[in-house]
């Protein structure tokens, strides 16, 4: 086993018995509960799952090089999107985002992937299609989305923050283009060095990205004359796109 | 009649939000349709003794909503409740056993809950909205019996489908139509119930709730009496499963009562077929079921400054008493805080 493998074998040891305070308002606290290889079509990851004390979804941060006790890690919070990021959805752009996220930290010296499994605010996939009939209904109000339970950022962010805290990394580089997260990851009391613009590569899926400019409050309205949602709550940015 | 804040349907969601309203010092009415508070936390009685017919017992997580059941005379949250839970048959919400769950009864009835929670408060009893109408003073409602209120800011607290049939009742209003179209996605199912007495002289069984198993037709039988101090009677109040309910619904009550007897008779022993008294209910909008459960409340704006908001057991996540309570108290919290528009 390399020292980073023990490294972070050390972290399931130490958390077994771990209990705080939590995070945020729901006082969410969480414990690396396993640690494995996960060599990835991105590169070489480990994989660590932690358990929560809120709900029954077992968050991930996927890991690459030596993080426990390191500065400057580049860091993306990723949000579950099953139609997005296992289906392929164009609905969104999550598959683009994690792929990316990956892709990118895989090639760096060290940096993590926190996946965060809380898929419409725990309430689950069925609102989060309900929202989706609504729009090809034409119908598309803010009260009915929020009703339906879109994402609770304090709560995402609270969760990450403990996670890192978890991993023992000291500082980090967030990867995301809202600035706001980053203050959100600080009041937890997360170090972040510097935010690294997430952009995406251009495909033939988010070509139009391009080639339209956003309608109202940054929508696009993508081939299909869906609107793009912003799933991750983070503006997509393909490279070559003016800010 | 002229409030600031009219509130219909007092069931837990109604009352929890008239209450927070009343106490930030608003002016508040809430109409009722039945005789009493509670909505379906019901409870009634025979002989004097309570009987709970709809939950079975109040059962949550969430810190606040706990505060506000153990403010209520009487109410026990017993250590090992139901002490015999026989059988492997679900909860209707299957979450009710999970870990960080509290459970509660009241020997009193569960329907003081709901007492308690409306004690401070204006409620105008037996008085049934049909129309809903909203105009430049506010909204205009009137009533079975032809009476007729106006205020600015409305509160739709009943269960989902008799929400939407009130809605139905407005003129078509473009802050209503994706709402309806929100609210028409979801559902809440029905549950045949029927109670039961019995001498106490009869074999009861030692358990308190039987979740049976393997019925296609049964919910689950309660032991009403188990949770009452010394009682005259043994009760039973005996539940559908939705599927089943639902086929029946139209039928007469002597019907489906039979059958849920007999049903429940297979289960416990030949004495339930010998009641001194039995008392069908129809609950028709009995609950919404897990994964059909919005977020929040609702709250729109008509362009007059009127606002309507929603609220119920749909309008939180996990159903039941719990999210009812929760979501009157989120949508007061937004009465309160969100600016007019």
């Amino acid at each position: 086993m390399t020292t980073m493998d023990s490294r972070l074998q050390e972290l399931v040891e130490r958390d077994r018995s771990h209990e705080c305070q939590g995070f945020g308002q729901d006082h969410v606290c969480v414990r690396v509960v396993a640690v494995a290889k996960l060599p990835s079509r991105f590169g070489d990851f480990r994989i660590v799952a932690f358990w929560n004390n809120r709900d029954q979804k077992d968050h991930i941060a996927i890991v690459h090089g030596d993080v426990v006790g390191a500065e400057d890690v580049p860091v993306r919070v990723h949000s579950e999107c099953l139609t997005g990021d296992v289906i392929g959805s164009l609905r969104c752009d999550c598959r683009d985002q994690l792929e990316t996220a990956l892709q990118k930290i895989g090639q760096m010296e060290r940096g993590v992937v926190l996946y965060l499994r809380q898929e419409g605010r725990g309430i689950g996939l069925a609102n989060k299609i309900r929202a989706y009939a609504l729009q090809d209904q034409g119908m598309d109000t803010v009260e009915a989305n929020l009703a339906l339970g879109f994402r609770d950022d304090e709560r995402d962010y609270a969760i990450a923050a403990h996670m890192l805290q978890s991993l023992g990394i000291g500082s980090v580089h967030l990867m995301t283009n809202n600035p706001a997260k980053v203050q959100q990851l600080e009041q937890y009391g997360i170090n972040v060095s510097r935010r690294l613009p997430h952009l995406l590569p251009p495909n033939p899926h988010n070509r139009f990205y391009l080639e339209t400019k956003a309608q109202r409050s940054g929508h696009f309205i993508d081939f299909t004359g869906l609107p793009r949602l912003q799933e991750q709550s983070d503006p997509v940015i393909i490279e070559g796109m003016p800010e | 009649m002229r409030q600031e804040v009219i509130v219909i349907g007092g069931g837990i969601a109604g009352l929890q939000c008239a209450r927070e309203l009343h106490q930030a010092g608003r002016e508040v009415l809430v109409l009722e349709r039945a005789r009493g508070v509670g909505g379906r936390l019901a409870t009634r009685r025979y002989e004097g003794q309570p009987i709970d017919f709809g939950p079975m017992f109040i059962h949550g997580q969430n810190p606040a909503f706990l505060k506000a059941v153990k403010g209520t005379e009487g109410v026990i949250f017993p250590s090992a409740w139901p002490r015999y839970l026989q059988g492997h048959g679900q909860p209707c919400q299957p979450n009710a056993f999970e870990g960080e769950e509290q459970r509660a009864i009241l020997p009193a009835g569960l329907n003081a809950f709901a007492k308690d929670l409306a004690a401070d408060l204006k409620v105008q009893l037996q008085t049934t909205v049909t129309q809903v109408t909203p105009d430049a003073e506010g909204f205009a409602l009137t009533t079975e019996a032809g009476q007729t209120f106006l205020c600015r800011d409305l509160v739709v607290a009943l269960a989902l489908e008799e929400t939407l049939a009130l809605l139905a009742t407005m003129p078509v209003q473009p802050e209503l139509v994706g709402i309806q179209a929100l609210l028409g996605m979801f559902a809440s199912v029905p549950s045949l119930t029927l109670l039961a007495a019995y001498p106490r002289e009869v074999p009861a069984p030692e358990w308190d709730i039987l979740y049976p198993d393997q019925s296609a037709s049964l919910q689950l039988i309660s032991q009403d009496s188990r949770k009452r101090e010394s009682p005259e009677f043994i009760t039973l109040v005996i539940q559908g499963r939705p599927g089943w309910s639902a086929q029946r619904m139209a039928l007469p009550n002597e019907v489906w009562a039979a059958e849920l007897l007999k049903l429940a008779a297979e289960q416990v022993g030949a004495w339930v077929n010998q009641p001194l008294w039995t008392s069908p209910h129809r609950w028709r909008y009995a609950r919404v079921d897990r994964g059909n459960e919005l977020s929040r409340p609702i709250l729109t704006t008509f362009d007059n400054g009127l606002r309507l908001g929603l609220a119920g057991d749909v309008f939180s996540p996990g159903g039941g008493v719990q999210a009812a309570w929760l979501s009157g108290s989120a949508l007061a919290h937004r009465l309160l805080n969100e600016v007019r528009l």
